[in-house]
């Protein structure tokens, strides 16, 4: 997973970097280019002097010494020159021993030549005519105070860019905080909405994000409606089929009809197997599953109405109760949770003597649910059988329940699991088990 | 016993109509649901068999209509709608019992005996017993003192009513109101008739004259 906040971090540090470098070293050239030029006209007016300085003397030309810049006397002063005449050559006392690589081309030199004591020279070369005389002049400067102060700033500006990086990375990450913060929201919505805990997203989210959760709430909703309209589409259908089968199944009971009872007798299996047929595809093109997120089972409020049913379907002798926690609220589709708690308590209290029990408790990440009776229960050899697993509805003997077939495709539509035991009550208990989704991690 | 049955399928409305008279229920039949709003509100029926799919106005809305306006006539609904939540709204919204298509005519006919019963506060066995006679529903016979007596259709019918009201006066007009449907001819000799041939099958203290008020059902003395 790419984070957005690793990657504006990056993006901001590495062009912050090359600014940061190109500015500085860009800003440190320029300058040097412009001492560089001061230089020139300092040591060109040094050469100048030196020039000046030669004066005719008894032996010829000659160094007047008292002309000459007290600096270029001390040893390894920093101001070095060289006078060259075509026969001789005057070497500043200043450079001592040593023989600087003085370079052949007039004007400031281009690289910077190795002085005495490690000094990094800079250098001009003046070319003059004196009478019939050519006259060189080297002067040299030292240069090494300069590249010290240059690499003390750059380092100064170094360490500059290194604390603004700094301080600008601190403040992006607030920035980042509060500019994903509506992100932040929305995912936490959408777990929200993972949880049964709200039907739609927060329309108050900044500009950006709008298109987004407005997009996800037109899903939500148009989810929502189509499920409507194909269960509403489906009971249509199941109303167009069965009752023309209602109706043939009063038809095969008239006397003219029933004169002939195989006739009778297949008509009525055919009418069976159609009917079984119908019942359970519809019911199965009617299961939400896992298609909306928004939806939950009230048990609070679904199951006192549930059980009402149930006791009026079965009458007042059974005793019908049911447990679970307050305010117990199951991330289920209503329908698909009543099809599976209604399928399975009817069958439980088809066999019950006196009670049936319904237990719901709930943890972080899953829902457990019980179902108890005091029937006769079914032998462990066949309670496999009972489930109906695994056999297709053609190849399974006639009699067999259509509603364990339904639940049989919720559980695994909720990728739960259901098993059956004996019931503490004596009879069958039916365990269920509901892993809730995790799609926030 | 008076039925409204509230179908819009021709056919299948046919075959309950039919089905229910043979089993000496009076009939009156409605496809539309404004009608049978309307009519059930004003006629004084046993009962109601409601198919939820009607035009003009869904079962549900009519039925919650009645419930609003205090009409307590017992009513089964008849729906090919068969998911329990559908079921769960039905009977909230006042439905006494829920049979879902397609069903088996003999599941209604015993549907429709067991509301009957329940709704006059009796208890539901294969037979309807009171004052000291066990009444076969589904065979239309009686039997006392340890023999059957074989009766007729409208002695059938008299007879059920007065059983599943004892020891209340009734009315002739309340008996013809709740023995006929819509459409017969009302004659309120043939209950003088019919009663008169009970009295010479059971005894002359089985129904007891109130003169000005009507009949009553007292049973058989033991």
């Amino acid at each position: 997973m790419k984070s957005i906040r690793r990657r504006v971090t990056l993006s901001l540090v590495g062009s912050l970097l090359i600014v940061g470098f190109g500015l500085l070293q860009t800003s440190l050239w320029l300058f040097e280019a412009g001492l560089k030029d001061t230089l020139r006209g300092y040591l060109q007016a040094e050469a100048e002097g030196l020039l000046i300085a030669m004066v005719r003397g008894p032996n010829g030309v000659q160094l007047d010494a008292s002309r000459i810049n007290p600096r270029y006397q001390h040893a390894f002063s920093g101001s070095y020159f060289r006078i060259s005449l075509p026969d001789r050559t005057w070497r500043s006392r200043s450079l001592w021993d040593s023989l600087p690589d003085w370079p052949e081309k007039p004007g400031l030199g281009s690289d910077l030549l190795d002085g005495p004591q490690h000094q990094r020279l800079i250098t001009y070369r003046g070319e003059y005519r004196r009478g019939n005389l050519l006259v060189n002049i080297d002067v040299a400067q030292n240069y090494t105070p300069i590249l010290d102060s240059f690499n003390q700033v750059r380092l100064g500006s170094l360490g500059l860019v290194a604390a603004a990086l700094l301080i600008l990375l601190f403040l992006q990450g607030y920035a980042m905080k509060s500019a994903l913060r509506p992100l932040e929201q929305a995912r936490r919505q959408i777990a929200q909405l993972q949880h049964g805990k709200r039907r739609l997203l927060d329309d108050e989210t900044p500009e950006e994000l709008q298109p987004l959760v407005k997009q996800i709430n037109h899903l939500l909703t148009h989810t929502e409606a189509t499920l409507k309209r194909s269960r509403h589409a489906l009971g249509n259908l199941g109303h167009a089929l069965k009752t023309p089968l209602a109706v043939l199944n009063n038809l095969i009971l008239h006397d003219e009809i029933a004169r002939h009872p195989d006739l009778q007798a297949n008509l009525r299996e055919q009418l069976t197997h159609i009917e079984k047929r119908v019942s359970l595809e519809l019911g199965r093109a009617r299961l939400a599953a896992e298609v909306l997120p928004g939806t939950y089972f009230e048990c609070d409020e679904e199951l006192p109405a549930l059980f009402k049913t149930l006791s009026m379907i079965h009458g007042q002798a059974l005793d019908l109760s049911w447990q679970a926690h307050t305010g117990c609220h199951l991330p289920r589709d209503r329908e698909d949770m009543l099809e599976l708690l209604g399928n399975l308590l009817d069958n439980a209290c088809k066999w019950a003597k006196s009670k049936v029990m319904l237990e719901i408790s709930q943890t972080s990440d899953n829902c457990r649910i019980l179902i108890d009776d005091d029937g006769p229960g079914i032998a462990p050899e066949l309670r496999e059988q009972a489930m109906n697993r695994g056999t297709r509805l053609d190849e399974r003997p006639a009699g067999h329940g259509l509603g364990m077939d339904i639940v049989n495709d919720i559980v695994n539509a909720w990728h739960g699991t259901w098993i059956l035991e004996k019931s503490p009550l004596g009879g069958l208990r039916v365990r269920l088990e509901l892993p809730f989704r995790q799609l926030e991690n | 016993m008076r039925l409204l049955l509230a179908e819009d399928q021709v056919e299948l409305a046919d075959e309950l109509v039919a089905n229910l008279k043979r089993n000496g229920y009076a009939v009156d039949w409605l496809a539309d649901g404004r009608d049978v709003d309307y009519q059930g509100m004003c006629e004084p029926y046993d009962l109601i068999v409601l198919d939820l799919g009607l035009p003009g106005k869904s079962g549900l809305e009519v039925l919650t209509g009645w419930r609003e306006h205090g009409l307590t006539t017992p009513v089964l609904i008849l729906t090919a709608r068969s998911s329990w939540a559908e079921r769960i709204e039905g009977l909230k919204a006042g439905a006494d019992d829920y049979l879902t298509k397609p069903f088996h005519p003999e599941e209604l006919l015993l549907r429709v005996q067991a509301l009957l019963r329940r709704a006059n506060g009796l208890a539901n066995r294969s037979l309807l017993e009171a004052g000291g006679l066990a009444l076969d529903e589904s065979q239309q016979i009686c039997l006392y003192k340890g023999k059957e007596v074989v009766l007729t259709a409208g002695e059938f019918r008299l007879l059920r009513y007065f059983m599943l009201h004892p020891g209340q006066i009734l009315s002739k007009l309340q008996l013809t109101e709740h023995l006929y449907d819509g459409e017969t001819e009302r004659d309120s000799n043939v209950i003088e008739v019919h009663i008169n041939r009970l009295r010479g099958k059971f005894g002359r203290q089985v129904i007891e004259t109130r003169r000005g008020l009507g009949y009553r059902f007292t049973g058989v003395m033991s």
